[in-house]
């Protein structure tokens, strides 16, 4: 054979493991899910998504745990997305650039990927105890925002710099001061790509649950959370305290646990790309 | 004629480096003055001191007086924001805000907090009248501006520089980036604007020069080596060295 | 209108002053010899001084088009065309100030019948003609205007030829008006030369507008372009 025709053959066989490599995860992921929607779909009824936590598996609900993940979501995204979109913004727009401006980016990086146990113990000790705010919710989301927090920044740094510089020069050539030109150019150019990432990381703290253990989120929490200072469950702990239990009754629940925790996570993500789509088209890139 | 825009013994630098040596210059209002000069001679730097956009360099210093209409802008009470509208700036490769027609045009007036709907709607027909593009686009403003040719964003760069209804407008290299038939256009234009703002010119290309500016600057290694009437400089330069650029025997 | 198009515009204008200026240098100098006014012959040597300034300033306004404009194709033949037909213009121009210059050194009105006999009076009223005609096919960009001219000039240099013998009857019957009747010969000399002048003005005409170059040709090859 000849270099051209080995060439094509690479080529060739490059595409197929490609393709199967594609198939193998789709096919992975459609067995998986297929396997959890099989056993738990018929579980599920307005009575297993409304009743409490129970030592019957019958009887047992995810109420608490449902009401806990909302709480923990709606929480952590109003206390991460301001502080790392800004952050984000500011490191971007308005920091210098040196070298202590270069290593700290290096290490928002890095933070990204510290374990989210250590954000557990992290939390346990400054919210939890330092700060008194004891096993609630609040602790939950805080912690849940530190961890986060990186992602986001991450994100919308990368958003804002893939803004074209001629854009803020035409805006500041115009006489716009710096944060008028973030307010009416930047942010709406990048707007697209921040979002993206704050889907992201909401996700990510979504199926969270061992920091959420160590900071104190109770397996069995017989009431939803009516203040951020109460105590809290969520679904993944739910989910792992049931596919725990050897009662065969506690595995259909949590697959069935499991279906809803999809469902959810399907929809947070539908929503954010739906008012992204909005977003770019009032855009008109 | 009054002088509209005077520089004395200007000096620039980036950090270490010297950029510009000590130039002066004194441009009359109303008229077109062109800078040429082969790449990295400077002229672009010295542009952009007219409406302070060197300020967004890190590095960059200058000594030297730089006056509009008499006053320093450089002062320390000078808002760099009033300044630029006063002064503005058409760029090399057309930029115009991923928005509509409209919006673009009355940008400059929007972040100045202008809300008066019948006044940005003369103003939009105003400026875009006086770029040559209203007929083009007066049926559809809410178009993005991104649908326009490169051409037709050019102009709409140059309407929305002119709807803050400056005095000044400096342009940095405008028709680089469009096609010869554009580019002519922009000339035309260029020359039409002439009695009513003082315009500043970049360009690299020399017959651009000869045919639209009343005076140019010829620039080389950062010092300003002969300035004159564009007719002196083209017929009968005083330096070799603008002789030697003219004529491209250079390099 | 674009800037260039307006300089030229500007240019033809200017040309068209320059072509007035001399046909009436030319008609001056005619009535001035005719009726021998010294006044007026001293009238059109001091504007002589206002065609060497035009002409002047007409070179330097093309050498600024050119210089500026890089002007092609028809742009750039016309501007070389108002180059040439300027020194023509001023050729013309020189030759009204020279008749003027021997009617200031003539004692006595030039005689009526050697007026006739040469006729002077027809060569210069031709040679006005001619002027007038190359100036409109010139402003009307008149191509067929412009080579009448050609046949027209043979006017004029039938009157040259035949002039010696008049002019040399007239001497041997009126020595006492030696003088006159040469300056008179001279005349007719120079407006002939005026009539060559304005055929380079129609070929250059011609060259502009057709871009066909008729200089060097005989008459025969000039019918047939």
């Amino acid at each position: 054979m000849n270099k051209i025709s080995i060439n094509r053959f690479k080529d060739k066989a490059f595409m197929v493991f490609g393709v199967f490599c594609t198939f193998f995860g789709l096919f992975m992921l459609a067995i998986f899910v297929g396997d959890v929607v099989l056993k738990g779909v018929d579980r599920i009824s307005w009575e297993f998504i409304t009743n409490l936590p129970s030592r019957f598996p019958e009887k047992a609900g995810i109420f608490t745990a449902l009401m806990g993940t909302c709480w923990i979501l709606f929480l952590t995204a109003i206390i991460a997305i301001p502080l790392g979109v800004f952050a984000g913004l500011y490191l971007e727009e308005y920091g210098k650039r040196n070298r202590f401006a270069a290593i700290l980016e290096i290490n928002i990086t890095n933070l990204a990927g510290i374990p989210s146990i250590i954000y557990g113990l992290l939390g346990l000790e400054i919210f939890a105890r330092v700060m008194g705010l004891g096993q609630s919710v609040l602790t939950g989301a805080l912690t849940l925002s530190l961890l986060i927090l990186p992602i986001i920044i991450v994100s919308t740094r990368e958003s804002v710099r893939a803004v074209p510089r001629s854009l803020r020069e035409a805006s500041l050539a115009l006489g716009a001061t710096k944060w008028q030109t973030i307010w009416y150019q930047v942010l709406p150019a990048s707007g697209g790509g921040i979002l993206t990432g704050v889907i992201l990381a909401l996700s990510r703290a979504v199926g969270e649950a061992a920091p959420l253990i160590v900071v104190g989120a109770l397996a069995y929490v017989p009431f939803a959370p009516s203040t951020p200072l109460d105590e809290f469950s969520v679904l993944p702990i739910q989910i792992y305290n049931w596919a725990s239990r050897p009662q065969q009754g506690f595995v259909i629940n949590a697959a069935a646990a499991i279906v809803i925790l999809l469902i959810v996570t399907f929809l947070m993500n539908g929503i954010a790309i739906y008012f992204r789509n909005k977003w770019q088209k009032k855009i008109k890139w | 004629m009054s002088k509209k825009l005077i520089a004395k013994n200007v000096n620039v630098f980036y950090d270490q480096t010297h950029v510009i040596k000590n130039v002066s210059l004194e441009i009359d209002a109303n008229s077109v003055a062109a800078f040429i000069g082969p790449s990295g001679c400077g002229k672009s730097t010295f542009l952009r001191l007219y409406n302070r956009m060197n300020d967004l360099i890190e590095g960059f210093r200058k000594e030297g007086d730089v006056l509009l209409d008499g006053k320093d802008i450089y002062r320390n009470d000078m808002r760099v924001e009033d300044l630029r509208k006063k002064v503005g700036m058409v760029f090399q490769k057309p930029n115009p805000f991923p928005k509509s027609i409209y919006e673009n045009v009355i940008y400059g007036l929007r972040i100045r907090g202008v809300n008066n709907k019948n006044l940005l709607d003369e103003t939009v027909e105003r400026a875009l009248r006086q770029s040559a593009l209203w007929d083009e686009v007066k049926d559809n403003l809410k178009k993005s501006a991104l649908a326009l040719s490169g051409g037709q964003q050019q102009r709409l760069c140059i309407a929305r520089a002119i709807a803050t209804e400056p005095s000044v407008v400096l342009m940095d290299e405008p028709a680089s980036a469009l096609d010869p038939i554009s580019s002519a256009k922009i000339e035309e234009l260029i020359y039409e604007l002439k009695s009513q703002y003082t315009i500043i010119i970049v360009t690299h290309n020399m017959q651009q020069a000869g045919r639209v500016s009343d005076t140019t600057a010829f620039f080389y290694l950062g010092e300003l080596v002969e300035f004159d009437t564009t007719k002196k400089i083209f017929m009968n330069p005083s330096d070799t060295r603008t002789q030697d650029y003219i004529t491209g025997r250079f390099g | 209108m674009s800037h260039l198009d307006s300089e030229i515009k500007n240019l033809k204008s200017e040309m068209l002053e320059m072509f007035t200026l001399v046909r009436s240098q030319l008609e001056k100098s005619k009535v001035s010899l005719i009726q021998l006014d010294k006044d007026l012959a001293r009238e059109v040597l001091v504007n002589e001084k206002r065609v060497n300034g035009f002409e002047l300033k007409l070179d330097r306004d093309c050498e600024n088009i050119i210089a500026l404009f890089n002007p092609v194709a028809i742009d750039l033949r016309f501007v070389l065309a108002c180059l040439k037909i300027n020194s023509n213009l001023e050729r013309i121009g020189d030759i009204a100030e020279g008749i003027c210059q021997f009617v200031l050194n003539i004692k006595l009105e030039p005689e009526k019948s050697l007026l006739e006999t040469s006729r002077l009076v027809e060569m210069f009223d031709t040679s006005i003609i001619i002027l007038q005609e190359v100036m409109e096919a010139f402003d009307k960009e008149d191509t067929k205007l412009a080579r009448s001219v050609f046949k027209k000039d043979e006017i004029l240099d039938e009157i040259n030829l035949n002039a010696n013998q008049a002019v040399s009857d007239f001497i041997r019957a009126n020595t006492e008006r030696i003088n006159q009747s040469l300056y008179l010969l001279s005349t007719i000399r120079k407006l002939e030369r005026v009539g060559d002048q304005c055929k380079n003005i129609a070929e250059e005409i011609i060259f502009y507008i057709e871009a066909k170059v008729l200089k060097h040709k005989t008459q025969a090859q000039k019918q047939a372009e």
